[in-house]
């Protein structure tokens, strides 16, 4: 029963800290009023006060701007730009130097790395095959560039929860969806297994969201209500029906909307005139020509292919037919094994001594066509014809069919197959791919009805799976055997017109010759040219495909889908202990009663979507009445984690009772409101964390200090830590002037990239060992704080690794000319961004001296110095 | 909250290495310099290190160690009432098929033990074998993270990480926790090297996989044209350098324990490849193991370094045999006959020369020694030209020897037919609870706190299989 009741709150647990709403907390009075430069610091120094604790003293402005570079771009600063800010004399100097590094295309690099690791980020499915997924990246990219440009963090939520329903004409807003399709699937499955894993999947997607955003295990209830937390079994399946009919998919995004548009535009200004030209050609100047050409020409040509109009189309295997504006069928969804195409037409013509059967070339096709085979071919097995009287008078009669001829006859493969009433043998176009073919089939004895008469064909496909013809046409034609595949003579209708007297021609037969005839009226070809060139120069879109998640959407294709995985199911339902053969009832979309105050008005009227993602997005980002206020105090202590080492909550994403409780629960709250009254913006948070004096204090430990806090809970110096992996490895390349800067689009699994460590696909089996071993978490699930490992093989890839030594000798290269010591000192100032001390210099020197003896030269021996830098812990320590 | 607090709310039943788990996670022991270091474990350990042979693909137990008889008989008859979506291909059920291997019996035991085990067959009284195992997915991949990591979905820690972060390493110059899979260009299990992953433990505990050709692993020699005296050099400089730095900041421990780690990683140049070299063995244990026959020689070098490796003090080694699915592994769903004697042609002497290697130098008492696989095989045919078996996750067997274990045991039992576990049933979490149990870890105990819940190898279930304990 308890499955099926929401859990019942208790006063306690709304009660709990980080669901209470909101309140901006007044920022404490201090007695060191000169120490605080701003709000945060009047909130840490009155902690420290109270335990008669001191601050430390400002870090040196050398530490300082290589915390901050580090901090903010992931990079370590030119010795320039330490030169540059530490004799700048400007007061503001530091706080300009923050402004420029949140500015720097290299901060969304940095900081995106931290929010991809709570989102699980990864470019594969996971599971047996590890299949890639090659349009993932965008999510990276659209993290990169959203934090650059500071977009709002709530439309930042809102988008990779619903962006494709908020903003679908926004290519950044559909490539945030990623978020919700960035874990893992098994693309291989048995039957038994599909449900299972469509609920493991929404599972992945609602547990992700409840731990980014929330700092809650929401995931902890699906078999049970929460042991700690105020979520019941019953909200989790309510909420995990935001995600009933979402699904990955690869769709092709338009990436220059506006600026498209305003071409398109343009061009069509263009083309008007351009078709008004023709069309004022074809009525006020045609028919006269037509006439005069009457007059001269010579005999009355023979009858050319009518294409035939199709009135009926079906195919036996759930092909989808779409009618084409030229008379072609162009097929579409389900691919059989074997299919037969029913289609059936009319025409007016009494006689009929041929038929064509045309297998069109399409970009829709693998290789255009024509066939839909894996490799663009087709296999036409069998091609039975029946006629009938239009009127429905007498019999129908099959067609028997000789003399078959084609544009191309694949070896063993001719088109003769067709008639031989054989279901073995068939017709195909390996290896003319990409182009149209064409078969003309004579009819034994004429065939036709007074009154017009109804075709009906059956194309047969059974000689190859998937072989099926992808976009046919067919025509008929009266001319005199033998019929060839082309014909120049008017088509029926106006065969049949050219030899009725102008006056007692019927206005459909005027309209038929009219159309035949204008196009071999030169002025008429002329101005037709001039619209069709001007078509093709119509402006196309710059788009890319991307991998999003959205609803009505084409899946995206796996392995599992040969045995027909699909994708998603009608409803959720609520499960007794997670198990999808207990299922108790539909859950119907709701969010958590504990972050719910009132009704926000969070629910939109669905159009092509089901629209409950977006009412879990606005919910999730509305401080008054949903759970944006718990959003607010989560990403805060995320941005404060990566600032000062450890969050204000020392578990960034458990905000629950299991969680550790905030050391300045005042200050998170302020630093809350500031980031919803400041418009969500992240980077003034970072700008007001970073320009605190808690920020800029020195590192060293302090005996008092350290004996009343050593955790330095209470932020009485800035706490040193190790760069995170990539960091180490951008770096290395930086400092020794190998580092490729290009931004965004695929990443690359080559351990001798030289492009940012974020550029790295993540390949969830194939993780780069560099990076692991410096504790790149792997992703398969949230994760909100790396640990931060000693091991050998950091050690041994410092001392060994190839890309390292790489990395040494181009540092060597680039101390320039010169003595040894004066390489030296460059090398140490392009490290650790500060000139070497007279012992550093002595000792340094004597050390190439004793390699290069060793060596017989000075080069290895200096690279060898440059590689001791690159393991320094003064270099790979920010402090 | 601090650690007072967490004690408190935590209350008395979490042992010492719960609570340093939960520390761990939430970084209090944020300078934690060592996650390797040896670490007590909960009680008296039996068993010091595993080598787990990983019999890839799902071993047919009805053709190597559950005798049926009753199968012989019934041979050729449908099995009345079987679900055809048991195995992977619904479409291919044949009827109850005998196996194509004679079986006898062996050791004062008696074992019933299929011909394909000669060698192994003399080794039945060091056994214990466990014929009731019973898994939750009847589809590789997951059945492979089920029982590697107790769970069928991926993201899991697996019982070598579980291991490695209860119990440390006792030589820092090898790895915790190694793996090695096919050397025959079969491919690797399905899921790759998240069958040794470490999950949402850091990733120090994840298994290194031995590269199977070339260098195992990466970074052990010096870059090209560096001579050791050069190195030796190197690493003096940089450690004084590091040790001027560690001056002005005496309180970090961890800068101590990165100028540790680079002395550590010197060692590990020469210590490592000296383990790997199994040539140094005398000619007759790398003839016992079977290396010089070109049938089992690849899978001798391997068990012939496993035990090399534990002798060194590393904790855990898996050995997959076979690579990825169908003849590349005992996936033998064609042909059951060709494919289980060849790879049980390839697995049987090297194996039984481990075990008597492991005897011979007093080591089997402390190194418990595993095999099996992810799941059983059908009692019915899968129809094809040469008949194959389908998964079955409803029965298979394990047997385990040595490190605690009592040999020439039968634990547990399948139906007559050897379809489904009916007596005493062993699920992956019992068997992974009497794994840890031997290496003295209590399973309920050894939690890691991750995103706000103490996560454990056998998540809520889990017993010690008693009577198979020496």
């Amino acid at each position: 029963v308890s499955l099926l009741l929401s859990i019942l709150l208790t006063p306690q647990q709304s009660d709990f800290w980080s669901f209470q709403r909101l309140r901006r907390p007044d920022p404490p009075a201090v007695r060191d009023e000169r120490w605080a430069r701003t709000p945060i610091d009047r909130f840490v120094l009155s902690k420290l006060e109270a335990k008669d604790l001191t601050p430390s003293p400002p870090a040196d402005r050398r530490t300082l701007i290589r915390r901050a570079a580090f901090d903010l771009t992931g990079l370590p600063p030119t010795p320039e730009e330490v030169d540059a800010f530490v004799s700048d004399p400007d007061p503001a100097a530091y706080e300009k130097l923050i402004d420029r590094l949140l500015a720097s295309p290299r901060h969304g690099e940095r900081w995106a790395r931290h929010w991809l690791d709570v989102a699980r980020f990864a470019e594969s499915h996971g599971f047996e095959h590890d299949y890639d997924r090659p349009h993932a990246y965008h999510y990276r990219d659209f993290v990169i560039r959203a934090l650059n440009q500071d977009l709002p963090f709530d439309r930042f939520v809102r988008w990779q929860l619903a962006g494709d329903e908020e903003a679908p004409e926004e290519p950044l807003a559909m490539m945030a969806t990623g978020f919700l399709g960035a874990g893992v699937f098994p693309t291989q499955l048995t039957e038994r297994e599909f449900e299972r894993a469509r609920y493991d999947e929404m599972d992945d997607m609602l547990a992700t969201t409840g731990t980014a955003f929330l700092g809650l295990t929401i995931g902890c209830a699906r078999c049970h209500d929460h042991k700690f937390d105020p979520i019941g079994a019953r909200d989790y399946y309510r909420m995990l029906a935001a995600f009933t009919s979402t699904i990955r998919s690869e769709v092709e995004v338009v990436l220059n909307r506006a600026e498209h548009d305003a071409q398109t535009a343009e061009w069509r200004k263009a083309q008007e005139p351009l078709v008004r030209a023709r069309s004022d050609f074809e009525s006020a100047r045609l028919p006269a020509r037509l006439t005069s050409w009457e007059a001269t020409a010579p005999d009355i040509p023979e009858p050319g292919w009518e294409i035939l109009d199709l009135r009926e189309f079906t195919s036996a295997g759930g092909a989808e037919f779409k009618k084409r504006e030229d008379g072609s069928l162009l097929i579409g969804g389900a691919n059989p094994n074997f299919d037969t195409y029913t289609i059936v037409a009319a025409t007016r013509q009494k006689k009929i001594t041929a038929v064509r059967v045309e297998a069109l070339a399409d970009p829709s096709m693998v290789g255009g066509g024509p066939g839909r085979a894996a490799n663009g071919n087709f296999c036409l097995t069998d091609l039975k014809i029946t006629a009938a009287s239009l009127d429905g008078a007498g019999e129908p009669a099959d067609l028997r069919l000789t003399n078959a001829k084609a544009t191309f006859e694949q070896k063993g493969l001719p088109v003769a197959n067709v008639i031989d009433d054989q279901l073995r043998s068939g017709w195909a176009v390996d290896p003319q791919f990409g182009k149209n073919h064409a078969a003309v089939f004579e009819i034994e004895g004429d065939a036709g009805f007074e009154s017009g008469t109804l075709l009906t064909f059956r194309l047969v496909h059974k000689c190859n799976t998937g072989h099926n013809i992808g976009r046919p046409r067919l025509s008929v034609t009266s001319a005199s055997r033998p019929v060839p595949i082309e014909l120049a003579g008017p088509p029926g209708p106006a065969f049949d017109a050219l030899r009725t007297p102008a006056a007692r021609r019927s206005p459909e037969q005027v309209a038929a010759l009219l159309d035949w005839y204008k196009r071999r009226d030169p002025e008429w070809i002329r101005l037709d040219r001039d619209v069709r060139e001007h078509l093709r120069q119509a402006p196309r879109p710059k788009t890319a495909v991307v991998m999003v998640c959205s609803e009505g959407v084409p899946p995206m294709k796996h392995h599992a889908d040969d045995r027909g995985y699909p994708h998603s199911y009608p409803e959720t339902y609520v499960l007794r202990r997670g198990d999808p053969t207990q299922k108790s009832g539909v859950a119907e979309l709701g969010f958590l009663p504990v972050l719910t105050n009132g009704d926000g008005g969070w629910e939109a009227p669905g159009a092509r979507t089901s629209m409950r993602r977006t009412a879990l997005a606005r919910w999730i980002t509305d401080p008054q009445h949903g759970a944006g206020h718990l959003l607010a105090r989560v990403i805060v202590n995320r941005l404060w984690q990566h600032h000062f080492g450890s969050g204000i909550v020392a578990t960034p994403s458990d905000f629950g009772a299991q969680g550790a409780r905030p050391t300045h629960p005042e200050l998170l709250d302020w630093l809350a409101c500031e980031l919803i009254d400041r418009g969500w913006s992240l980077k003034h948070l970072h700008r007001l964390m970073m320009t605190s004096a808690a920020y800029r204090q020195g590192s060293a430990s302090r005996g008092r200090e350290s004996a009343a806090d050593d955790q330095n809970l209470l932020l009485w110096r800035f706490a040193p830590r190790r760069l995170e992996s990539e960091s180490i490895r951008d770096a290395i390349l930086s400092v020794s002037g190998l580092l490729d800067s290009t931004m965004l689009g695929p990443g690359t699994l080559d351990e001798n990239s030289r492009r940012r460590s974020i550029y790295f696909t993540v390949k969830r089996s194939k993780l780069v060992p560099m990076m692991v071993t410096f504790d790149l978490p792997e992703p398969l699930v949230s994760i909100g704080r790396r640990a931060a490992t000693t091991v050998t093989p950091q050690a041994l890839f410092l001392m060994n690794g190839p890309q390292v030594r790489a990395a040494a000798e181009a540092m060597a290269k680039r101390t320039g000319e010169g003595p040894a010591a004066d390489r030296i000192a460059r090398a140490v100032r392009l490290a650790l961004g500060r000139a070497p001390t007279p012992e550093e210099l002595e000792e340094a020197v004597a050390f190439v001296r004793d390699q290069a003896a060793g060596y017989g030269a000075e080069f290895p021996a200096l690279a060898d110095y440059c590689q001791v830098l690159l393991g320094l812990n003064e270099f790979i320590t920010l402090d | 909250m601090n650690r007072r607090e967490l004690l408190k709310r935590a209350g008395g039943g979490f042992g010492a290495l719960a609570l340093a788990g939960l520390l761990d996670d939430q970084r209090l022991l944020a300078r934690d310099a060592d996650p390797l270091s040896p670490r007590a474990p909960h009680f008296r350990p039996r068993a010091r290190a595993v080598i787990w042979l990983f019999i890839n693909g799902g071993p047919s137990h009805v053709d190597t160690w559950d005798y049926k008889p009753e199968l012989e008989r019934r041979d050729g008859q449908a099995l009345k009432d079987f679900d055809n979506f048991t195995g992977f291909f619904a479409n291919a059920v044949g009827p109850l098929m005998k196996s194509p291997f004679g079986f006898r019996r062996h050791g004062q035991c008696g074992k019933w033990v299929s011909d394909i085990f000669p060698c192994l067959a003399r080794h039945v009284d060091k056994m214990a074998f466990i014929h009731s195992g019973h898994t939750d997915s009847n589809n590789h991949s997951p059945a492979l993270f089920m029982i590697n990591t107790g769970v069928t979905r991926m993201g899991f820690p697996c019982v070598g990480s579980w291991a490695a972060y209860g119990l440390g390493s006792e030589n820092r110059n090898l790895p915790a926790f190694v793996v090695m899979s096919d050397p025959l260009d079969r491919g690797l299990p399905k899921g790759h090297s998240l069958n040794w992953g470490a999950g949402f433990l850091p990733s120090v505990y994840q298994g290194t996989w031995l590269r199977p050709k070339g260098e195992p692993i990466d970074n052990l020699h010096p870059p090209a044209g560096m001579a050791d005296a050069q190195q030796r050099r190197q690493l003096d400089l940089l450690a004084r350098m590091n040790r001027r730095h560690l001056g002005q900041h005496p309180a970090e421990q961890d800068l101590a324990a990165r100028i540790e780690s680079f002395e550590l990683a010197y060692r590990m140049q020469t210590a490592a490849p000296d383990a790997f070299d199994i040539r140094r063995e005398p000619e007759y244990v790398q003839s016992n193991y079977g290396l010089h026959r070109p049938h089992c020689a690849h899978f001798a070098a391997q068990c012939l370094l496993a035990r090399r490796l534990v002798e060194r003090g590393v904790r855990f080694v898996q050995i997959y045999s076979g690579g990825m699915e169908n003849q590349r592994s005992w996936d033998g769903h064609e042909d059951i006959r060709g494919n289980h004697a060849g790879f049980a042609l390839e697995t049987d002497q090297p194996i039984a020369g481990l075990l008597a290697d492991l005897a011979d130098r007093g080591m089997l008492d402390e190194t418990l020694v595993i095999w099996g696989g992810e799941f059983g095989r059908l009692p019915v045919a899968q129809k094809a030209e040469k008949p194959g078996r389908d998964h079955n996750p409803h029965a298979f067997t394990f047997w385990m020897a040595g490190g605690g274990v009592r040999g020439g045991v039968t634990y547990g039992a399948t139906d007559e037919i050897g379809h489904m576990a009916v007596v005493d049933r062993v699920s992956v979490n019992d068997l992974h609870a009497t794994i840890l149990y031997l290496l003295g870890l209590d399973h309920e105990k050894l939690t890691y706190r991750y995103n706000g819940r103490d996560f454990r190898l056998t998540d809520v279930a889990g017993r010690v299989i008693a009577p198979i304990l020496a």
